[in-house]
C-alpha cells in the first residue's frame, strides 16, 4: 500500500517533469549548420570517357563535374577490350581553352599527373578560368605512356560556373603589367575555426598563351565579413599564404562565425614590392559595409 | 530580524534529541526559520530580501533578476545553491541568475555563508548563498494551513499575488506555492519612464514527503519558473522567455544511537531554457537570437556526526552540466545567408567534491570550526575549434583540482564574542571565463573571449569579528581580508576585432598576477523603549589589483538605519539607506564615478483578524523624496526607480 502510493507520486511527478523540460526552442543543428551551402560533393564519378587507341580512358572529378575554378581529376585508362588494367607509365593533362576567335590558351594544371597504387588511378589538377559558353570551349589533351609508346587522345568538356564561393578565383592584371590569376583550393568546407587555406598563384605567359605557377611570391590576408552590421568584423590569428614544397600557396583562416566573408589580399613579390591589393581599413564600423581590397575573393558558407 | 551569514553556532549543531524523535521536517534545519521579508517590507522578492544582507550587494541589468555580489564578488566567485542543488543560468549576459528561478513564497530562508566556510556544495572563493526550500514538518496539529499575499506597487503598476498551501499528517506531507507577479515600466525619480524595465514572473512549486519509518522519509520536489516578456533597460535586448524547472528526490534517514545522526542523500535534475529577444528594440542595426540551455544532473548525499562536544558535517557533491548558447545575426538583407556562432559551444562541466567541516567544542566559551573539501572540476568544449580561434591548441578537456581549507576559533566573554579565522581555496574558471566566445558585455561594451588555459584562482583569506550584546543593546563588526591570486579579469586584446556591433572591442579572460579585497561591516541595534527598535550597518569595501588600481564593481561606503515602532497592532517602520560618493572607482573596467546617494522609505502595518484568518494589510513608500539616482553596481548608469508606493495584504491560514 504504501510503495504503491510512492510509485504513483513518483509517477507522475515524472510524467509532470517530462511534460514541462520539452524545449520551447530548437537546438541549431550544427552539423546541418556548416553545410547549408555547400553540397556535399565528395566522391569522385565519372565526367566523360573515351576511347583511343585501343585503351578507355575515363576522366573523374568530384561529382562528375568540372566546375569553374580548381578542380581535382582523375584519369583510369584500361584496355578497351577487356577493362583490365593497363601498366601505364606517365600521364600529363594539359586543358585547352578555344575562345571564339579560335585563340587556345592553357588553364593553371598540374601536367604531369600522379599515380596512385591503391585507387590504380593518375590524379592531378586543373584550373579552369572560365565557365563553358558559346564563346569558350575546353578541352583535356590526355598523353600517356605505355610500353614505352606515348598516346595521345582529346576529348572535349564542359565546365560548370562555380556553386561553391569556396572555390572562387579571380584574375586580374599586376603593377608589373603581368596578368595574374588566384584560385582557391581549401578548405572546401570551411568551419567556425582555425582553416587551413590554400591557393594557387599562376601569371598567364602571353607568348606561350600558358599559366604558370608564380614562385616566391607572398598572398597577405586579411578576412572580414562585408557585411554592414558586422562592421567590418575581422578575426584573430591569421597567417599569410606562403609559397610550400607542392608549389601552392599555404596559410590560415580563421572564421569566427558563420556567414559572407571576404578574403582580402596583398599580393608581394620576391623583392618585396606590391603587385596587386590595397590594405583596407582596421576599424570597426558597425552600419558600413566593409571596403575591400583591390584584390579578393568572397567566399561563404 | 535578519541574521544571515556567519551563523556558524546553529549550522554545526543541526540534530537535537526531539527530532530524531519525532522526524519533524524531512530537512533539518537548526536555523530558526526567518520570514522571507526585510526591514520595510514583508512582501518582497528574493532579490529585495537578499539585499537587505550587509555582505551581499547587487549587479542591477532591469528591475528584474539581479545578480547577486557576496563580498563583493561576481556571481562565478560563489556557489549559489537550492537546497545544495546546483543550478546555472543560461545565459551569457547573466540575466538569469539562480536566485531569479525562485520565488520569496517557497523559500524558507536563505543561508550565506562566506569564504572558505561556504565550501560544503563546491568549491568557492566569496562564499556561499543556499536558497532554502519551505518544507513543512510532519504530523502538524493543524492539518491544513497557507498564506496568500496580495499587492500593489504604484510606481511600476506591479501586481502580485502569491500563494502557499500545506497538507501535514503524521505520514504524508504536501507543500505547495504559487506566484504571479506582473510590472510594468518603472519611473525614475525624475518621474521619466525607464522603458523596457516591465516583466511578468510566474513560480510554482510543489513538494511531496513521505514517511517511510519513524526514522526515514523520502521527499519529491518540483520548481517551475517561467519569466516572459522582461525588459532590460541596460542591455541592448530583452528577455522574450526563461522558464526552469529544478527538481530533486530525496532520502532521510536518522539514527537513535551512535555517532551519525543523520544521512541526507538527493539526487537532482534541472533544466533552465533562456531565449533573449530584440524586436523589441527596432533601434538595433542587427537583428540577433540568442538563445542558451543549461541542463544539470547532480547528486548530494550528507553525513552529520556529533559526539559530546564534536559535531560534524560530511558532504559528497557530484553534478554534471552542459552549457550551450548560440548567436545567429541575421543580415539587413534577410533572404541572405544569416551568421552562427556558439557563445557557448556545448560545454560540459562535471565536478564532484567531498566536504567536510566540523565544529569543536573546546571548553564553555570557545569553540574551534574546521574544514576542508576536495574538489574535482572536469570541462569538455565539444565544438572546441571555437575556443582554437583564440588560443589555438588548447585543450578539449581540462581537469581541476580545487582544494579547501578553513579554520576559526570563537570566543565569548560575557556579553563580547570574537572570532578569528583563515581560509584558503582554489576555484575554477567559469563556462563564460574559461569558454566564452564573444559575450558581449554592455557594461564595459567589450565582447568577452573565454581562455581554456586559465589557472585556477586561489584565494586566501582572514576574517575576524567582534561583538558586545546586552539586553537593549548590540554592536558588531566584521572583517575579512582576501588576497587571490590569478584573479580572472578580462584585459583588452589586441588581436581580433568586436562581433556585436554595440561593442567597442574584444576582451579576453586573463590572470591578475593577484588582487585584493577588503570588506568591513559595523552594525547596531538598539532597543529605545519596548516596541522601538534602532537598527544600523555601515558597510566599507575596498578591492585593488596587482598594480594598486581599483577593481570593478566594489561597493562604496554604505549605510542602512532603520527604526521600527510597534503598538498593539500597529507596527509602523523607516528606513534610510544610501552609499557615499564612489571615490575608488576603476575606468579601466567601464566604470565611472557614480554620485552618493540617499533613500528614504516609510511604511505601515495594521494586523487585524477576519473571522479565523489572521490578516496584516501594509502601505508604504520608498524612496520616498523621489530622488534620481543610480548605484555603481547599475549597469550602463540606469536610473533606479523612484518614489513607489506599495501596498500588500497578507492573510495566514
Amino acid at each position: 500500500m504504501r510503495d504503491l502510493f510512492i510509485k504513483k507520486v513518483v509517477f507522475y511527478s515524472a510524467i509532470i517533469s517530462f511534460l514541462l523540460i520539452a524545449c520551447t526552442k530548437e537546438k541549431t543543428d550544427y552539423e546541418a549548420e556548416r553545410g547549408n551551402t555547400v553540397a556535399e560533393n565528395t566522391e569522385f564519378k565519372e565526367v566523360t570517357s573515351l576511347v583511343s587507341s585501343g585503351y578507355s580512358i575515363r576522366i573523374e572529378a568530384l561529382g562528375g563535374v568540372l566546375y569553374r575554378g580548381y578542380n581535382d581529376i582523375r584519369v583510369i585508362i584500361n584496355k578497351q577490350q577487356n577493362n583490365e588494367p593497363v601498366a601505364v607509365s606517365s600521364v600529363k593533362l594539359l586543358p585547352v581553352q578555344t575562345n571564339v576567335q579560335g585563340m587556345k590558351i592553357v588553364c593553371p594544371h598540374q601536367s604531369e599527373m600522379d599515380y596512385t597504387l591503391d585507387g590504380r588511378y593518375f590524379s592531378g589538377y586543373s584550373v579552369f578560368t572560365d565557365e563553358s559558353s558559346a564563346a569558350v570551349n575546353w578541352s583535356l589533351e590526355i598523353d600517356f605512356t605505355v610500353g614505352g609508346q606515348t598516346f595521345t587522345a582529346t576529348q572535349h568538356v564542359t565546365v560548370k560556373p562555380q556553386v561553391n564561393k569556396n572555390r572562387n578565383l579571380t584574375t586580374f592584371t599586376g603593377k608589373d603589367g603581368e596578368q595574374y590569376l588566384i584560385a582557391l583550393i581549401a578548405p572546401w568546407k570551411p568551419t567556425v575555426s582555425e582553416n587551413k587555406l590554400v591557393a594557387g598563384i599562376y601569371k598567364l605567359d602571353a607568348a606561350q598563351l600558358s599559366y604558370t605557377t608564380v614562385n616566391g611570391y607572398t598572398l597577405q590576408l586579411d578576412p572580414r565579413m562585408p557585411e554592414p552590421s558586422m562592421g567590418n568584423h575581422s578575426s584573430p590569428n591569421n597567417k599569410d599564404l606562403v609559397q610550400q614544397a607542392d608549389g601552392l600557396y599555404h596559410g590560415v583562416v580563421n572564421y569566427t562565425m558563420t556567414g559572407n566573408w571576404t578574403l582580402n589580399f596583398i599580393l608581394v613579390n620576391q623583392n618585396g614590392r606590391v603587385i596587386a591589393g590595397t590594405e583596407v581599413p582596421k576599424d570597426f564600423t558597425p552600419g558600413v559595409e566593409g571596403r575591400k581590397s583591390e584584390l579578393y575573393i568572397d567566399i561563404l558558407f | 530580524m535578519l541574521s544571515l551569514g556567519w551563523n556558524v553556532h546553529g549550522q554545526n549543531n543541526p540534530v537535537t534529541r526531539d527530532t530524531t524523535r519525532r522526524l519533524a521536517e524531512v530537512t533539518v534545519n537548526a536555523a530558526a526559520k526567518k520570514r522571507i521579508e526585510n526591514d520595510l517590507k514583508m512582501t518582497v522578492s528574493v532579490d529585495e530580501y537578499l539585499a537587505s544582507a550587509s555582505n551581499i550587494s547587487f549587479i542591477k541589468r532591469g528591475a528584474y533578476a539581479w545578480e547577486p555580489l557576496l563580498n563583493n564578488m561576481s556571481s562565478e566567485r560563489s556557489t549559489i545553491t537550492i537546497d545544495g542543488m546546483h543550478v546555472f543560468g543560461a545565459c551569457t549576459d547573466k540575466m538569469d541568475p539562480i536566485t531569479s528561478y525562485v520565488e520569496s513564497n517557497n523559500l524558507a530562508a536563505i543561508d550565506i555563508k562566506s569564504g572558505q566556510e561556504g565550501n560544503l556544495h563546491g568549491a568557492t572563493v566569496a562564499g556561499s548563498i543556499d536558497l532554502k526550500r519551505r518544507n513543512t514538518a510532519f504530523g502538524l496539529q493543524k492539518k491544513i494551513g497557507g498564506a496568500y499575499q496580495t499587492g500593489f506597487e504604484f510606481n511600476n503598476k506591479q501586481t502580485f499575488n502569491l500563494g502557499n498551501l500545506y497538507y501535514s499528517s503524521d505520514k504524508f506531507v504536501a507543500d505547495g506555492s504559487i506566484a504571479f507577479r506582473k510590472a510594468g515600466n518603472y519611473y525614475d525619480g525624475n518621474d521619466d519612464e525607464v522603458r523596457h524595465s516591465q516583466y511578468n514572473k510566474f513560480n510554482a512549486s510543489l513538494g511531496l514527503a513521505y514517511k517511510t519509518s519513524p526514522l526515514s522519509a523520502v521527499r519529491v520536489d518540483a520548481i517551475f519558473d517561467r519569466a516572459k516578456d522582461v525588459g532590460f533597460p541596460a542591455l541592448p535586448m530583452d528577455l522574450s522567455l526563461s522558464r526552469a524547472i529544478i527538481t530533486s528526490a530525496a532520502y532521510k534517514q536518522l539514527f537513535e544511537e551512535g555517532l551519525v545522526k543523520v544521512w541526507d542523500t538527493k539526487v537532482y535534475f534541472n533544466a533552465v531554457e533562456h531565449y533573449m529577444d530584440d524586436t523589441t528594440r527596432p533601434e538595433n542595426l542587427v537583428h540577433m537570437d540568442m538563445p542558451g540551455w543549461s541542463t544539470t544532473y547532480g547528486l548530494l548525499s550528507k553525513i552529520n556526526l556529533q559526539k559530546d562536544r564534536y559535531s560534524s558535517e560530511i558532504q559528497v557533491n557530484a553534478y554534471d552540466n552542459l552549457s550551450i548558447a548560440e548567436m545567429r545575426m541575421y543580415p539587413q538583407d534577410r533572404s541572405k545567408q544569416t551568421m552562427f556562432a556558439y557563445s557557448w559551444p556545448w560545454v560540459t562541466t562535471r565536478f564532484a567534491s567531498v566536504a567536510m567541516n566540523n565544529a569543536l567544542d573546546l571548553s564553555d566559551i570557545s569553540r574551534l570550526v574546521f574544514g576542508g573539501s576536495l574538489g574535482l572540476n572536469y570541462n569538455y568544449s565539444k565544438y572546441v575549434e571555437f575556443n582554437w580561434i583564440f588560443h589555438p591548441g588548447s585543450p578539449q578537456k581540462k581537469n581541476r583540482f580545487l582544494p579547501s581549507l578553513h579554520a576559526s576559533y570563537q570566543l565569548n566573554i560575557g556579553q563580547f564574542d570574537f572570532s578569528l579565522g583563515t581560509g584558503f581555496g582554489h576555484r575554477a574558471p567559469s563556462v563564460s571565463e574559461a569558454y566564452g566566445y564573444y559575450i558581449y558585455n554592455s557594461f564595459d561594451r567589450y565582447d568577452y573571449i573565454g581562455n581554456p588555459d586559465l589557472k585556477n584562482e586561489v584565494s586566501y583569506e582572514a576574517n575576524a569579528s567582534a561583538g558586545f550584546k546586552t539586553g537593549k543593546l548590540s554592536i558588531g563588526a566584521k572583517a575579512n581580508y582576501f588576497f587571490i591570486q590569478d584573479y580572472i579579469i578580462g584585459r583588452i586584446l589586441s588581436l581580433g576585432s568586436p562581433m556585436n556591433y554595440q561593442s567597442v572591442g574584444v576582451k579576453g579572460y586573463t590572470s591578475l598576477d593577484h588582487a585584493t579585497l577588503f570588506n568591513l561591516a559595523l552594525n547596531a541595534q538598539y532597543q529605545i523603549l519596548p516596541g522601538l527598535d534602532w537598527k544600523a550597518v555601515l558597510t566599507y569595501a575596498r578591492g585593488q589589483d596587482n598594480m594598486g588600481g581599483n577593481l570593478p564593481f566594489i561597493r562604496p561606503l554604505s549605510y542602512q538605519t532603520s527604526l521600527h515602532y510597534r503598538y498593539k497592532m500597529i507596527g509602523v517602520q523607516t528606513s534610510m539607506n544610501g552609499d557615499f560618493s564612489q571615490v575608488n572607482f576603476s575606468p579601466e573596467y567601464g566604470e565611472d564615478q557614480t554620485a552618493s546617494y540617499k533613500i528614504w522609505n516609510v511604511s505601515a502595518d495594521y494586523t487585524f483578524t477576519i473571522g479565523k484568518l489572521n490578516a496584516v494589510f501594509q502601505v508604504g513608500a520608498e524612496n520616498l523624496f523621489n530622488e534620481y539616482y543610480s548605484t555603481y553596481a547599475d549597469w550602463g548608469n540606469i536610473p533606479r526607480m523612484g518614489r513607489n508606493i506599495f501596498t500588500s495584504l497578507k492573510i495566514n491560514f
